[in-house]
């Protein structure tokens, strides 16, 4: 539930890097301190050329290096995130809303659809870190149910990228119960057979991480941060120090809470041989 | 009074003066009139963030009053059977009217050792899978009805508990309770917090003290992520809309159980029992239901929540 990370975003290390923004300058490791050129940071697949930190992507990068070419079409595009409760905190939600409508063209946290993966369909969630931290609210909600319920009805894999810092604080309630209805939507696809596999982006919080987790094989970027908490809300209601470490992926899966953590040149291929696993499978 | 909230502080040199009267065994039915009238005065005027004071109040009803009180023959079940046992969720199988039902309910603690104990309510993942269990036990072995208690300030964050997978625990308990082919009802009675409380409130219907909350995110930490200022609880509090009333008009909240003027931890015995009677009269009417029928409603309820435009 922790979306102070996209507040924050005057320090270019903690936002979602977009052309807009960094074209001029050069961007900064957060890892290693190395200066690269913003076009030598996106040929590289927003991987650090020196260290081989993994920055945030786009929306549209990310569909176009899960994606084959030319194969994503959206679905459910008429759903869009609307103020129920009159909310305002430093700007109204509505105002929020509006102002992350003309920064990113997007009306929701997460673009659902239908695409090939290494010439399989599947039916792909991607999360909008860039959409109001990739919060998931009542818009998001609806629309990830809806693509888990498309799935099934086609019998296609389901393939989500999260990068979600959690709830939507502003829907109140109704961003909470999204974590239930999802995960009972990835219940009933799991049941009829369907194969989801979720992968985990850095950041992957709260309920969204929760909902991830119940993948059939779930898959981590390297180096991701995901847990129960963001790390605002780890500070105030934690009462002694988390090491950062526990939340990455590397320890999850030390821990035996993920199937595999991957580089990001190696992500499409890994979803791939799983793919064709399940294309080859006794029906 | 042991304890009065921050915003019942006029009433002081009330109490102060009802005690004197006491000691010297003189009447004292002006001054609790005058006690009365005061806190009317408040209590007809209250925030969300009152509200949140009121649900958190350490004199409050909880869980173990409630099974103590309304519950027969209870016997506390424990540990997950995977990795531990969460004092901070109380789980076991009672009677209820005659009926035998699985409870569960979160516990802060009485005492200043148990309050360490359990954690002050929060959920460690064996909590989270001994929800899931209790669950699945009612369902399958035991057919009987589960109501839960709901008062929690959320999961545990602590090292132990990402250790543990605290994030693949918390869906645990919410997908047995969409299977459960059980009646279910959840009853928040005081603070009800993000996936904590959401663990346990998928239920046919649920029920809600006057003055508890339920909510995404405790007030201070919404107005740390959103203002970075936990001094702005009282103004984000008001935002969320987490009070009975407002989850009511929501259509999220069932039935609503009245408490007196001053709260539930002035009359506890009352509350609890209005509380045993609203969910006996939610149970009477689930009972009659079709066990599979109970489940697909169940879980259409929940796919219908949510607003969007489309
Ligand atoms: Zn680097």
């Amino acid at each position: 539930m922790d979306i102070n990370i996209f507040r924050r975003k005057k320090k270019i290390v903690v936002s979602v890097l977009t052309e807009k923004k960094v074209k001029e300058t050069p961007v900064r490791c957060q890892s290693c301190g190395n200066l690269i050129k913003y076009e030598d940071l996106k040929e590289n697949l927003k991987v650090c050329p020196y260290c081989g930190y993994h920055f945030r992507m786009t929306i549209s990068e990310r569909i176009n290096l899960i994606a084959d070419s030319g194969t994503f079409s959206e679905i459910d595009t008429e759903i869009k995130t609307v103020d129920m409760l009159d909310f305002k905190d430093l700007l109204t939600y509505k105002e929020r809303i509006k102002q992350t409508k003309k920064e990113t063209g997007l009306d929701c946290a997460v673009i659902t659809g239908k695409a090939k993966i290494g010439g399989f369909n599947t039916a792909v969630g991607v999360f909008a870190f860039e959409f109001i931290g990739g919060s998931l609210g009542s818009a998001t909600g609806e629309k990830l149910t809806r693509l888990i319920e498309y799935a099934k009805k086609r019998k296609l894999p389901l393939i989500i990228v999260f990068s979600s810092g959690g709830e939507r604080i502003q829907e109140g309630i109704y961003s909470l119960m999204q974590v239930a209805k999802t995960i009972q939507a990835v219940d009933s696809f799991k049941k009829s057979g369907g194969l989801f596999i979720p992968i985990l982006t850095n950041p992957s919080y709260c309920g969204t991480a929760a909902i991830a987790m119940t993948g059939s094989i779930i898959i981590a970027e390297k180096g991701s941060s995901i847990g129960i908490s963001g790390p605002r809300i780890t500070k105030e209601v934690a009462k002694q120090n988390i090491p950062d470490k526990l939340k990455q992926a590397e320890s999850l899966l030390q821990n035996g809470f993920l199937d595999i953590v991957v580089d990001r040149y190696l992500l499409k291929a890994t979803i791939i041989q799983f793919l064709k696993h399940y294309n080859r499978r006794a029906i | 009074m042991k304890y009065l909230l921050p915003f019942e502080k006029s009433l002081k040199p009330l109490y102060k003066e009802l005690e004197e009267k006491k000691k010297n065994w003189e009447t004292t039915n002006n001054i609790e009139e005058k006690i009365q009238q005061e806190l009317k005065k408040i209590y007809n005027n209250l925030t969300a963030y009152q509200i949140a004071q009121i649900a958190r109040h350490p004199d409050r009803p909880n869980t173990t009053d409630y099974i103590n009180a309304l519950f027969e023959d209870f016997i506390e079940l424990h540990g997950d059977k995977k990795s531990g046992d969460d004092p901070s969720i109380i789980a076991g199988m009672g009677s209820f009217k005659g009926t035998t039902v699985a409870v569960i309910g979160s516990r802060k603690g009485n005492t200043l050792k148990d309050m360490i104990l359990c954690n002050h309510g929060m959920i460690k993942p064996e909590g989270f899978r001994k929800i899931a269990r209790i669950v699945n036990l009612a369902s399958t072995t035991f057919k009987s009805p589960i109501i839960t208690f709901i008062d929690t300030p959320g999961a545990f964050v602590s090292k132990e508990s990402e250790k543990k997978g605290q994030i693949e625990a918390v869906s645990e308990p919410i997908l047995a309770l969409f299977k459960a082919k059980v009646p279910i009802a959840a009853v928040i009675i005081g603070e009800g917090i993000s996936l904590g409380a959401l663990s346990m409130s998928i239920a046919d219907k649920i029920i809600m003290l006057k003055y508890s909350f339920f909510s995404v995110i405790s007030p201070e930490g919404g107005a740390s992520i959103l203002y970075n200022d936990r001094k702005k609880s009282e103004e984000l509090a008001s935002s969320l809309k987490f009070t009975a009333a407002n989850l009511f008009n929501a259509g999220i909240v069932d039935k609503i159980v009245n408490e007196p003027i001053g709260g539930a931890h002035r009359n506890k015995e009352k509350v609890i029992k209005a509380t045993g009677d609203a969910i006996n009269n939610e149970l009477e009417t689930l009972l009659k239901e079709n066990e599979k029928q109970l489940k697909t409603n169940r879980i259409e309820k929940y796919k219908k929540i949510g607003i969007y435009a489309d």
